[in-house]
């Protein structure tokens, strides 16, 4: 090709200068506004960085944080029926002074943006009376938080014609100061993209909003189903695996054991892995992220049994525990915990069992190894059951059994007919009464989830052990089953 | 000639151009402008300076001033309302004007709740004390007559500027384009707006003057759902008006009434919502001074006889039954003082607890998200707690602020040292006029054709019950109980 003109060489100089001198900090600007990541942190222990801290999810799933402050206060009819207004609303244990609710990160990634972290079903609280500020606990059960309540209100919100950059801003415009580009950038990309990305979002959750579905309720979900429509493509199906949330403290006990409920998976690292993908962390730094969550429950203790316990009726419950319980539930060598009870030893409830399958772990192994993410894979397990959990802090892991279909101790120890059919459960006052929490005051009914156990995946058959021993027994192996540990202060 | 025409072409068109650039320039800085009305004198500026609460939510002065007009209030002003009025001034106390983009704004600031008024006799001209509880005002009524108005068909443009005329009042011709075309009917939306996010408030039993519910207006800032979701019980929060003096001396107390907040500028921006005062329009530096000078503003001394020995006699009953809670006297006071500024617990105080329970935990974390984001990162909310009792308050200037107890249901200090069976159970509220022998405002019926507010303590949460027995001295032989009321005068 013949050189170029002088004036073309111009105009090309001309061009370069100009892309050069606009091209570049329109670039820059944009990287900063959209693209820039801030630490967050530093924190000032691990259990801070558990319930506050990033696992890397803001980058795909943050929603914008002045979206997710006016979301509450411009759609309150969209928050569920029980709610109390704003984002405690969905039940979800909340510190006094902290600007989050635990599991609610914030971090910036071109601008402040909100995700969740393991915490927002992973950490608990309970009251040893109504009038108390409720006590916080890191790594335990949430037993009070609707998850399902926070997917569908975000979604029905993005759903709702209000969802608009006027009504948006207006709200937004009452509590921040906003420059004139951010402004801009909310009202013409933020705004709209987020509707878009939860509206695009809402037929991964199709399966769970069918008509007469389950309800998951407070402090439960259905957490194979949840992998199975994530991880594979694979079809709906009918079945129904809502389960209770797991205490994830003293989680060293769990090494080489069978983890999830039904033992889908032989490593804590990998379960940690799988459900931080769930939350949508980013697959590149997904392991790192798992290491310091994995050393914060390890280390993690549950807290000591909050009210008396008789120190003479619990060495009467020992021996029971030893000869009733400790062949699955003990902590000494030779027990079956962690390994997996077949069905027809156990008779719980089987739905959540049947939710997983070989052809879903193999494509979910897939999926994972396709993101680049290495780690020990989900299985079916060969035994179809449910695996045998250690009892550490037992007392504060109500209800009970996998689907959370027993209010308390007491009632567990009871056969099946004499168990509840319909109790409350969300409320966090304890009861030392019946050992769990208030199942059934008028307080428990206005802000709990109502459990019919009559329902697909709430069945609460089975686990019959020691329903048989005479009262005063029960009574003393329930003494015995507050302490058990280890709990805080125990190595 | 064709050079001439041009050379005036060209004169002509750079005319053109400087008029144009000189309406432009003038049009950006009367856009712009921001300027509230300046008091130099402290006092004054507490009376009548501009929290910033225009900006967000002030109403035109012209439609301000010619609301009471139009819509035939008493007077043609504020003045039924309470509103206190000095002579040669506008606007009355409690109402501050700033220019904001070319156009006068009014709103309220900290001295429409916080102002009030006493006379020894009804002849007599009032005495305004800074800092004392507004006695007079019924804010709900004022808010009642504005939604009403903005509902009303005569809330026009036509109306406004044609009264406004008749008035005096003069706007400029831009102004009049504005008002005509735009600010009278965002007005009209903005108050019919607000009317509708305070409804669950506007249903509760009135208020009557000098009361308020301090944090229904935050529920309906950050749009709590208030259908049946909110239980009745929270839903009344009706509260007398505090005084506000000697705040460098309340730092680390528990303030509001039921002690929610040990921070004197949170509570205070936490107010400053009330005279509309958002994160990013809240005037810093203006708010700065009237914080500095309500840090050591003071009560007024009383003013009438006080017999010596009948108040030391009354001190030493002070000092056994009331000093621990209350502090050794109404000047010297801090945390760390026996259990001033602690929280008696309810079932101690055993005061009416509506106001307590119109306060939720829901509602505490949720104002964590307040001031969030602002350039300092220390402005976030983060003090707000949610308790469970009413705070035992300092003393200072008590003879001032009558009706007594955190609902004001008790009219008189020596009726407070009745037990709760022997307090009137109907009283009239707004009188001005002070009870030297029982230490409170007179309740009048009726006086001069003006109606008092009558107070009726069966009324849900006017409950005048609590605060009795004999650690609250209510048991005292008579002579003692009007001893400790002859000490309390001089705090």
């Amino acid at each position: 090709m013949s050189t170029l003109s002088p004036n073309w060489k111009r105009w090309l100089a001309i061009a370069a200068i100009v892309l050069v001198v606009v091209g570049i900090p329109i670039a820059f600007t944009a990287w900063y506004k959209f693209f820039r990541e801030v630490d967050d942190g530093p924190w000032s222990s691990l259990e801070e960085r558990f319930k506050y801290g990033s696992i890397g999810a803001e980058a795909d799933a943050g929603l914008p944080y002045w979206i997710w402050v006016a979301l509450p206060r411009v759609f309150p009819d969209l928050l569920p029926r029980d709610g109390q207004g704003g984002w405690a609303s969905f039940g979800i244990p909340w510190e006094e002074g902290h600007e989050m609710p635990i599991g609610f990160t914030k971090k910036t990634v071109g601008f402040p943006r909100v995700a969740n972290n393991c915490a927002i079903c992973h950490a608990t609280s309970y009251r040893t009376r109504p009038d108390e500020t409720p006590k916080i606990v890191a790594g335990g059960p949430n037993h009070t938080g609707n998850i399902q309540a926070v997917l569908r209100f975000l979604t029905n919100c993005a759903k709702d014609p209000r969802f608009n950059a006027d009504i948006l801003m207006a709200e937004i415009n009452n509590h921040a100061s906003l420059s004139w580009l951010d402004k801009l950038a909310y009202r013409f990309a933020i705004i709209p993209q987020t509707r878009k990305a939860l509206l695009a979002r809402e037929p991964q959750f199709g399966w769970m909003n069918r008509p007469n579905w389950p309800e998951w309720g407070e402090g439960r979900d259905d957490p194979m189903n949840l992998t199975k429509y994530f991880m594979t493509k694979l079809p709906v199906d009918d079945t129904v695996g809502t389960a209770d949330f797991p205490s994830i403290w003293n989680l060293g006990l769990r090494e080489g054991k069978w983890l999830n409920w039904c033992g889908e998976t032989p490593s804590p690292l990998s379960v940690i892995i799988d459900s931080a993908l769930g939350l949508q962390a980013r697959p590149s730094t997904v392991v790192s992220q798992a290491a310091w969550i994995q050393e914060f429950a390890v280390k993690k203790r549950p807290p000591k049994y909050p009210f008396p316990i008789d120190a003479a009726l619990a060495a009467k419950g020992k021996p029971l525990f030893d000869q009733h319980c400790n062949s699955c539930h003990g902590l000494g060598a030779g027990t079956r915990v962690g390994q997996i009870i077949e069905i027809a030893e156990v008779k719980t409830d089987n739905n959540r069992l049947i939710t997983w399958t070989a052809q879903a772990a193999d494509i979910a192994n897939q999926t994972v190894e396709k993101l680049g993410v290495k780690r020990i894979g989900i299985t079916k397990p060969k035994i179809e059951g449910y695996q045998a959990v250690p009892l550490d802090g037992i007392w504060l892991r109500a209800p009970y059994l996998h689907n959370g279909s027993v209010p308390n101790l007491t009632e567990l120890l009871e056969p099946e007919e004499k168990r509840s059919k319909v109790f409350y459960r969300g409320y966090d006052m304890y009861d030392p009464a019946v050992v769990g929490f208030d199942t059934t005051s008028p307080e428990a009914r206005r802000l709990g989830f109502r459990v019919d156990t009559t329902i697909k995946g709430n069945g609460n058959q089975g686990h019959l052990y020691g329903t048989t021993l005479p009262p005063a027994e029960k009574k003393a192996l329930i003494e015995y089953l507050k302490t058990l540990g280890p709990v805080e202060g125990e190595a | 000639m064709t050079v001439l025409r041009e050379g005036w072409l060209k004169v002509a068109l750079l005319l053109l151009l400087a008029a144009g650039l000189l309406i432009g320039l003038y049009l950006v800085s009367r856009l712009t402008s921001n300027s509230p009305v300046v008091y130099t004198d402290p006092k004054e500026h507490f009376k009548y300076g501009s929290t910033g609460g225009e900006i967000l939510n002030g109403i035109p002065y012209t439609i301000w001033k010619t609301l009471p007009v139009i819509f035939q209030l008493p007077g043609g002003d504020y003045r039924s309302f309470g509103f206190l009025y000095e002579s040669g001034r506008d606007l009355p106390v409690g109402v501050s004007k700033r220019r904001y983009r070319g156009m006068d704004l009014v709103s309220l600031n900290c001295a429409i709740c916080h102002v009030g008024s006493y006379r020894s006799n009804p002849a007599e001209a009032p005495h305004y004390v800074l800092g004392m509880p507004s006695n007079t005002v019924d804010l709900r009524a004022y808010y009642e007559f504005l939604f009403n108005a903005a509902a009303n068909e005569k809330f026009t443009a036509g109306r406004i500027l044609g009264q406004a005329e008749q008035m005096g009042i003069h706007e400029d011709f831009l102004n009049r384009q504005i008002l005509r075309y735009y600010a009278v009917s965002l007005t009209r939306t903005s108050l019919l707006n607000f009317a509708s996010r305070l409804n669950f408030m506007l249903t509760n039993p009135a208020f009557g003057p000098g009361r308020i519910d301090t944090f229904g207006p935050a529920k309906a800032l950050l749009n709590f759902a208030t259908d049946s979701r909110m239980p009745d019980t929270e839903k009344i929060g009706t509260t007398d008006l505090p005084s506000i003096w000697y705040q460098r001396q309340r730092e680390g107390l528990h303030l509001h009434w039921d002690g929610n907040n040990d921070k004197v500028q949170e509570r205070n921006r936490s107010a400053a919502f009330g005279t509309g005062a958002f994160p990013p329009t809240l005037d810093r530096p203006n708010m700065k001074r009237v914080e500095d000078f309500l840090l050591d503003a003071a009560p007024d001394p009383y003013p009438y006889p006080i017999d010596k020995t009948r108040a030391e006699r009354g001190k030493q009953i002070y000092g056994q039954l009331c000093a621990n809670c209350h502090g050794p006297d109404g000047k010297n006071f801090g945390p760390h003082q026996g259990a001033l500024g602690e929280v008696t617990p309810i079932e101690r105080i055993a005061t009416d607890r509506f106001r307590l329970d119109s306060y939720t935990a829901a509602l505490a974390v949720d104002q964590n998200q307040l001031y969030a984001e602002t350039s300092d990162p220390n402005e976030r909310f983060s003090h707000f707690r949610k308790t469970f009792g009413y705070a035992n308050l300092p003393l200072d200037g008590i003879w001032l602020r009558g009706p007594y107890l955190h609902n004001g249901s008790v009219p008189t200090l020596r009726d407070l040292l009745e037990p709760s069976a022997n307090r009137p159970k109907l009283f009239y509220r707004g009188d001005d006029t002070f009870d030297p022998v029982r230490v409170g405002f007179l309740s009048t019926p009726e006086r001069n054709g003006r109606k008092f507010f009558a107070f009726d303590t069966s009324v849900r949460g006017n409950g005048n019950k609590g605060h009795e027995g004999k650690t609250y001295g209510t048991d005292l032989p008579p002579a003692d109980k009007d001893a400790l009321v002859e000490f309390l005068k001089t705090f």
